[in-house]
């Protein structure tokens, strides 16, 4: 189990958003096709679908890389993610259209609207939920794994 | 290798290996201090063991969703 640890922690980090993703997709099809709303559920994708699980195996990786030099706490390692994600998430829905910047907050989804002011809140609430996943399940899973 | 060299490197084999003696039994028992050693380590950490803290994140987090259940497809969107 000592060989290829970047490549294991690589895995460990992609395991919990393509678990999720499911969820997502079933969530989000139950509303389109039951509810019949209007919303693209393509669009929404793009970022869950193609870019987090992609951060969290490269944040994992660094983790790995950087645990031996400063010994950070894998929780609080997870818990900057949203800092660095939170940005990318916004620019690629604002590119597909699924954000939308206005005086007084931003629209998400054309039905999710967040004044400005509570958005300090809701990256609090995706870094406790990050802290708590790293902390749980891809800390638990790289040692399962050997790398932790 | 001839025989000269072997008979040498047998000899030099001897000298650095001291004869080992017919006794070698320990004079007690060491099974019962195994015992006792391998009581007294503590045992791995389950996986899932929270503490306080994390508990209380959990439930801000949860409580959060809660009064704000529009940000539920903004937290998954980023998850």
């Amino acid at each position: 189990m000592n060989t290829h640890p970047y490549l294991r922690a690589y895995l460990a980090g992609v395991f919990v958003p393509t678990l999720v993703l499911p969820i997502i997709l079933l969530g989000f099809i139950t509303v389109r096709l039951l509810l019949e709303a209007p919303f693209p559920i393509e669009r929404f994708l793009v970022f869950p679908l193609a870019l987090v699980p992609t951060l969290f195996g490269l944040w994992n990786m660094l983790f790995l890389w950087s645990s031996s030099r400063i010994h950070q706490p894998i929780g609080l390692h997870g818990a900057v993610l949203p800092i660095l994600g939170a940005p990318i998430g916004a620019l690629v829905a604002s590119c597909l259209g699924l954000l939308h910047f206005g005086d007084h907050g931003v629209n998400y989804f054309q039905f999710v609207q967040i004044p400005y002011a509570l958005l300090p809140v809701f990256i609090l609430a995706a870094m406790v939920g990050y802290y708590l996943v790293w902390k749980y399940i891809v800390g638990s899973l790289n040692r399962v794994l050997g790398i932790a | 290798m001839n025989a000269h060299d072997e008979d040498r490197m047998k000899k030099l084999l001897q000298q650095a290996l001291p004869p080992v003696d017919a006794d070698t039994e320990p004079d007690r028992d060491l099974w019962p201090a195994v015992l006792r050693k391998m009581k007294s380590e503590p045992i791995a950490p389950p996986l899932f063991s929270c503490a306080w803290f994390d508990w209380a994140l959990l439930a801000a987090l949860v409580a959060f969703v809660a009064f704000l259940p529009q940000s539920i497809p903004v937290l998954l969107y980023y998850l």
